[in-house]
């Protein structure tokens, strides 16, 4: 009862705040409208692997879209493990996309929730030659991995801030690698299946 | 099996009826004094030590029926023996770690530490006459390793007494497990001679579904131990002994779809001349020479027999030392110094590794009054390879009345970095990780660097040698002794700093990165331990052990009050903040173990009933939700009870026999537990002529 009278005060704050403030200062603009999404099992296959070379194509992601693209329009590609950005220049490793965009990522240690602003300009990084803007191995970047059962886990509190490839923002969390996200995956479970949450901001800087 | 216990029982009640009448109890209820020497290299009496310490008689070895040092261990309060891969198991203390428990034989340390345990299953506890275990640091008498403690395990001694003595015993237990000893005592004049050996064997046994490897592999080994006392005079005397010990185990392996089969081989050897000399009723020297060799070999043949993999570790260890024991009244002064030499020749080390150090250690034991008595003692370390150490310690015990002493004290101890963490070279053939020890890690990263094969490098120092792990000990405890009720407690508290672990110093273009080792953590842990006998009649006792422990890494602790550490929510898969409060502590480590004996003996049938039961609650070995620390919402492995169960029959002086269950009860964890295989079943027969 008192909740939903909360809601719906809330909401028609958000709806007067919206028809008063057609000023630039959009910082505030639409909050609860943000919603949080969960995009499963996102397929990201690779060839070799295990000491042969790396190959196949990148599976590219468009938040705006809330789906996978085969065009320019991507903001973050998956392959295996590896994660890149729309943004910055070539790695140079084979099969890579091209960049069109101007994205960019900052890692983040917290919850996704608790992510309600956009961290500094500093923080964000672009891929480059060599270097990659959400860093590769166990350990570094989004993932642990554990030799004994082989298993890929995404690091909990990791929360990548991402700035898509035309300039919007979005926050995002990987939750599982492994096909329709098992609490606890066992060895036949199918990997390269991502499924992260994330919120989509396209007209602000904070969520 | 199940008729070869009834057959057991049977025969065991009808040899009962027929020695029934055979009277006379040779159990003594009167007991002297406890003198425990472990502590201080003195004699010295339990009450009147201020450090915290705890005997484990022959008596009670020999009521429980067991073989080795590890199965006996696991009956002690506060000492928990941890499982290592391979099937081995080494002892935690207070908290603390395997690999910073010092294990003597004879006052002489052992060695082989491949992986940083030393196995106790390598000793057979046939021929121990009792097992001194002084907890918290104690490196102002024994340098390096004894940061948690020391546990000396004291054999039976060479006695001249004219004539020839046997005893011979066999065990044969579940699991096909035989284990034969047989001592003979000879002596003259001023001389005698001890010879033990033993040979124990066992098929192992299997947790796992895998019908080709097992939880621990077949094993066999002989133990065979000579001693030599010689009497020159009523001042000097000469103690030779000498310990071989050999071991053969399967080794197997699954590689994906290939099975693999070779051998792990254990060859050791020890030897210690021991000349003591009384140059006057104050004054005592004592001249020591110790020297000991470890070696083990590994290796795997494929289908076609043909050599898989191999793996060698040999150890060498050499200490002259001379002490000086000085007596004034009640008081003694104890000074004493020598010098180690270690060599150590293993697989994935490009050369041989040289430990070399020379230390002096002193120690007063000062009797002030009646009432208060102190330990002061030191211990310097002059290292070659790392920084020197210098260890000091203080007890103070203070006699309360006649039957109550408070004992309080406060130490240093540390553990040099291991020639492991020095110098290894190992890259894992199947993912491709490099582990480089510290002392070498600068020059085999430069090496990669101009192969081209590191992607980057993480930049870290190697300018300042790798520091060795050190701790201080507090404790603060009690002893009552009165007729028939004896109660021991003690409150511990450890920290230890520069605690050595890997980091990934750089990251090879495979994706895989290369560790080395630094000194990162600190941790700490404290509780309280209490232990206490009553004795109802002469007949029946009750002990009862408790420890309550806490156990947990600074690190974590404060990176969780700094909101730093997340887990994941096992249903949603979302993260969440930790509190401090779901921090549960170090993997391995049981917040309560408890343990109860109950010894009860029938005169009528000469026989001992001895029943012992064990707690161990909750406790972590993996981390299941993914942020690398123990939290309240990983998987964890349940508290589980043990019974274990022994009877002993005395038929005269010469003959014995018993009849024992190892876990009565069945537990157990097949997953988590590989060192508690289910029930077992026991008999042994002693005989002495």
């Amino acid at each position: 009862m008192y909740k939903s009278f909360f809601l719906k005060s809330v909401l028609a704050l958000s709806v007067l705040s919206l028809l008063t403030s057609c000023s630039d200062d959009d910082n505030n603009a639409a909050n609860v409208s943000l919603e949080t999404k969960t995009f499963s099992n996102l397929y990201a296959p690779q060839t070799g692997g295990q000491g042969q070379p790396v190959g196949g194509a990148f599976t590219k992601f468009s938040f705006s879209q809330n789906a996978t693209v085969t065009d320019d329009s991507w903001d973050i590609a998956f392959r295996g493990t590896t994660i890149i950005v729309n943004g910055g220049s070539a790695i140079g490793i084979t099969d890579e996309p091209t960049r069109t965009g101007n994205g960019a990522v900052s890692i983040v240690t917290n919850t996704l929730d608790a992510v309600t602003t956009i961290p500094d300009i500093s923080s964000f990084a672009q891929d480059a030659t060599n270097t990659y803007a959400i860093p590769t191995g166990s350990g570094n970047g989004w993932y642990n991995y554990n030799s004994t059962n082989n298993l890929i886990t995404p690091i909990a509190g990791k929360v990548f801030v991402v700035k898509t490839h035309d300039g919007k923002y979005a926050k995002m969390e990987i939750i599982s690698y492994y096909k329709d996200a098992p609490a606890t995956p066992d060895a036949t479970a199918l990997s390269r299946y991502y499924t992260f949450r994330y919120v989509y901001q396209p007209n602000g800087t904070s969520f | 099996m199940k008729l070869e216990i009834y057959i057991i029982v049977l025969l065991y009640f009808s040899l009962h009826i027929s020695a029934a009448q055979v009277a006379t109890d040779s159990v003594k209820s009167n007991q002297l004094q406890e003198v425990i020497i472990t502590g201080t290299r003195t004699q010295r009496s339990v009450a009147t030590l201020p450090l915290p310490t705890q005997i484990i008689t022959g008596e009670s070895i020999r009521k429980s029926g067991l073989s080795r040092l590890n199965e006996i261990i696991q009956e002690q309060t506060g000492l928990i023996t941890v499982p290592d891969f391979g099937g081995g198991e080494g002892i935690q203390m207070q908290g603390l770690d395997a690999a910073y428990v010092m294990i003597l034989i004879d006052g002489q340390p052992l060695f082989g530490r491949s992986a940083g345990t030393l196995n106790l299953g390598r000793i057979t506890v046939n021929n121990i006459e009792r097992i001194e275990i002084v907890k918290g640091a104690s490196s102002c008498l024994y340098g390096s390793e004894a940061l948690a403690g020391v546990v000396n395990i004291i054999t039976k001694k060479p006695e001249i007494t004219e004539k020839l003595k046997t005893k011979v015993s066999y065990k044969h237990a579940s699991f096909n497990t035989n284990d034969v000893s047989t001592t003979v005592e000879y002596g003259k004049k001023k001389i005698g001679l001890e010879l033990f050996a033993n040979y124990f064997n066992t098929d192992g046994y299997n947790l796992s579904d895998n019908s080709f490897t097992q939880t621990v592999e077949a094993y066999s080994n002989f133990t065979i131990q000579p001693k030599v006392k010689i009497n020159f005079s009523e001042a000097v005397n000469l103690l030779i002994n000498s310990r071989i010990f050999n071991q053969n185990q399967d080794y197997k392996s699954e590689v994906n779809v290939e099975k693999y089969s070779g051998e792990s081989q254990i060859n050791e050897w020890n030897n210690s001349l021991l000349l003591n000399h009384q140059i006057s009723d104050k004054f005592k020297l004592v001249y020591d020479f110790y020297a000991t060799n470890y070696k083990a070999r590994e290796f795997l043949n494929d289908a076609n027999n043909q050599l898989f993999d191999e793996s060698n570790f040999n150890q060498w260890f050499y200490r002259p030392e001379i002490r000086t024991h000085y007596k004034t009244g009640n008081n003694i002064i104890s000074f004493g110094t020598g010098l180690n030499v270690e060599t150590l020749d293993r697989t994935f080390f490009e050369t041989k590794a040289k430990l070399n150090s020379e230390y002096i250690f002193g120690q007063l034991e000062w009797f002030i009054k009646e009432k208060w008595n102190v330990l002061v003692g030191f211990r310097y370390d002059n290292h070659h390879q790392y920084e020197s150490q210098f260890s000091p310690k203080l007890g103070i015990n203070y006699k309360w009345n006649e039957s109550f002493s408070l004992k309080t004290s406060v130490g240093y101890g540390y553990k040099a970095p291991d020639l492991r963490q020095l110098y290894l070279d190992f890259t894992n053939s199947a993912v491709g990780y490099t582990v480089l020890g510290y002392n070498v890690a600068e020059e085999r990263l430069a090496e990669l660097s101009s192969q081209g094969q590191l992607l980057f490098s993480n930049n870290f120092s190697f300018s300042n040698p790798l520091r060795p792990e050190s701790s201080v000990n507090l404790n603060f405890g009690g002893y009552y002794k009165k007729s028939n009720v004896t109660i021991d407690y003690n409150l511990f508290y450890n920290i230890i700093k520069n605690l050595i672990d890997t980091k990934a110093i750089a990251q090879r273009t495979n994706g895989q990165n290369v560790f080395s080792y630094f000194n990162v953590d600190r941790i700490f842990t404290y509780g309280l331990e209490v232990n206490s006998t009553y004795k109802t009649s002469s007949n029946l006792t009750f002990s009862m052990g408790y420890q309550y422990l806490i156990a947990k890494d600074q690190t974590v602790v404060d990176k969780i009050k700094r909101g730093e550490i997340f887990a994941r929510d096992p249903i949603t898969l979302t993260s969440f903040r930790l509190k401090s409060s779901d921090y549960f502590g170090l993997y391995n480590r049981s917040n309560h173990t408890a343990n109860l004996k109950i010894n009860y003996q029938i005169p009528a049938i000469k026989t001992a009933v001895n029943m012992r039961f064990f707690y161990r609650s909750k406790y972590g070995i993996f981390d299941s939700n993914n942020n690398n620390i123990l939290d309240k919402y990983d998987d964890f492995v349940k508290g589980y009870f043990l019974t274990n169960l022994t009877l002993t029959r005395d038929f005269n002086n010469a003959f014995s026999m018993q009849l024992g269950v190892i876990n009565l009860i069945d537990y157990k964890d097949e997953t988590n537990i590989p060192n508690l295989p289910g029930r077992q079943l026991f008999t042994k027969i002693e005989y002495q002529f």
